[in-house]
């Protein structure tokens, strides 16, 4: 941030003071304003904004020195410099420590001035400099993974919203062949902006940018509308829903709404995408001590021994039997694990292979009264 | 139908989406404009003064839709288009949802009438602009 021309301030009792050194730095191609004591110079400085203030110590009324205070409220990166009449160290030291870059010891030549104010502005500038690029650097790290993700789903949006001015037929007949192929594409095209959603999801999480809204939350209540949403999906698949918590008391837990049901949302569809044919998915929700505990028990394919390790690794999956195509994005459990650690909680596995796979979600019961928001990080 | 309709205008950035938009609206009989920027859209919406906007959140910069939104409805010099509908057609609310904060309105910022998402099903995007156009 480079200032043309910047303002400078001189506040100095004596008018011959002023004249020179305005004579001086109007010739260097500043622009000048003086002020005749240390409140016209602060009003001065509060509605002009100077890049420096040249202020003399001694002063009647309002001294240097408290020029020097209040300049920081200002502008906290001005270019301050003190005009000295009696150049001892100990005054030079004092305002040096309330902020003044600088010193001018009087008599002072034109080229003193120059320098020593040349000199501070340049500090100033890479001091501004500084700042302004911390400043990018940190606007960039925050929208970094959102900028990426654009850049990747854009071209993916585009070939989509060109299938769906296809299939309504907008740019002329297309038979039911053709159709089919564009809806197998439209499909893989789905999957690969579930994949890169989930992975955003991931990085974000891990990043500790996790920024849900924290707020007193009923487990039963989501638990209830989810298995509502998933019924249907199940019913498709020839799974029943057991939902056992229908009737338990009510237990709070502090969390993200949709965080929260994001990780029971996975983990439901898994238990009913791996499951058997006429499968159960059972669903239970219970206290114990300080914890609620949701569990979430399948009748499916099972887990390896060996894998077991690894189910809530990145792309780590297993795949059913029959799948040519993996459904999920293979980061589900990933998510569903960084979340349940976002909420302080826990989230263990346990299954047999053949048999069925069983899924316990811990989390800390909310403080009775303990209502509180705010924002957690993973 | 004839080509009596109301004028459109698409802001976006990517020109293919752009094209399809065209197709759907064009097929509606729909009079369509497109902008692929902010800059460029604020000159089209001076210059042909649309009946309803189609903005794009994400173009040069995050909050490219929600500051031009803003403009049109709060700037002397949009007054024109004061009260003209737009609406969001962006996949931005699936990757940056309400979960991360993704709020114009957190922002100071004028939202928009509707929200559509990416990719967009066409009789959705007729019958919300039916719906706008009507009141």
């Amino acid at each position: 941030m480079t200032e043309t021309n910047p303002l400078v301030l001189i506040i100095d009792d004596e008018e011959a003071m002023r004249d020179s050194c305005s004579q001086i730095l109007l010739k260097d191609r500043y622009r000048v304003e003086t002020a005749k004591d240390g409140a016209t110079g602060i009003r001065l400085a509060r509605d002009l904004h100077p890049a420096a203030v040249i202020v003399d110590l001694k002063m009647p009324g309002m001294s240097g020195f408290e020029v020097l205070e209040s300049l920081p409220g200002i502008d906290p990166h001005i270019a301050a410099i003190v005009i000295t009449g009696y150049a001892t160290v100990d005054s030079a030291v004092e305002a040096m420590k309330k902020g003044a870059h600088d010193f001018l010891p009087k008599p002072f030549t034109p080229e003193a001035l120059r320098v020593i104010l040349a000199r501070s502005l340049e500090r100033r500038r890479l001091v501004l400099e500084a700042e302004a690029l911390r400043k990018e650097k940190q606007l960039l790290e925050e929208n970094f993974i959102t900028m990426v993700s654009h850049q990747l789903r854009s071209p993916l949006v585009a070939i989509q919203q060109s299938f769906e001015v296809i299939l309504a037929g907008l740019v002329g007949a297309t038979d039911d062949r053709l159709k089919g192929m564009i809806h197998k594409a439209n499909e893989r095209l789905g999957a690969l902006v579930r994949l890169i959603n989930d992975w955003l999801d991931l990085a974000r999480i891990e990043q500790g940018r996790f920024v849900g809204t924290f707020q007193l939350l009923d487990v039963r209540k989501i638990l209830d509308r989810l298995v509502d949403l998933l019924t249907p999906s199940a019913r498709e698949s020839d799974i029943s829903l057991e939902w056992a918590g229908s009737s338990v008391p009510t237990f709070e837990v502090l969390a993200d709404e949709q965080g929260l049901e994001q990780v029971f949302a996975n983990l439901i569809n898994n238990a009913i995408r791996y499951n058997k044919p006429q499968g159960r998915v059972r669903i239970d929700l219970r206290d114990e001590a300080n914890s609620v505990i949701v569990e979430i028990q399948d009748t499916g394919i099972g887990i390896a021994q060996e894998h077991l390790p690894f189910i809530f690794d990145q792309f780590f999956r297993v795949g059913r039997p029959g799948d040519k195509i993996p459904k999920g994005s293979g980061l589900g459990l990933s998510i569903a694990k960084k979340l349940v650690e976002a909420h302080h909680g826990r989230i263990e596995v346990r299954s047999e292979l053949g048999v069925g796979t069983s899924f316990t979600v811990r989390l800390p019961k909310a403080a009775v009264g303990g209502a509180a928001t705010g924002g957690a990080s993973a | 139908m004839t080509t009596n309709r109301a004028k459109i205008l698409v802001v976006d950035d990517d020109p293919d989406f752009l094209d399809a938009m065209r197709a759907i609206l064009t097929a509606a009989s729909y009079g369509v404009v497109t902008a692929s920027n902010v800059s460029e859209g604020k000159q089209t919406i001076l210059s042909e003064r649309p009946d309803l906007i189609l903005l794009d959140i994400m173009m040069d910069s995050l909050f490219d839709g929600y500051s031009l939104c803003h403009a049109i409805r709060t700037s002397k010099e949009f007054e024109c288009v004061h009260d003209t509908p737009v609406i969001f057609v962006s996949a931005v609310r699936q990757i940056a949802g309400s979960r991360f904060g993704f709020k114009g309105e957190d922002q100071g910022l004028t939202g928009p009438e509707d929200y559509i998402d990416k990719p967009v099903k066409p009789a959705d995007l007729l019958a919300r602009i039916e719906r706008f156009l009507k009141k």
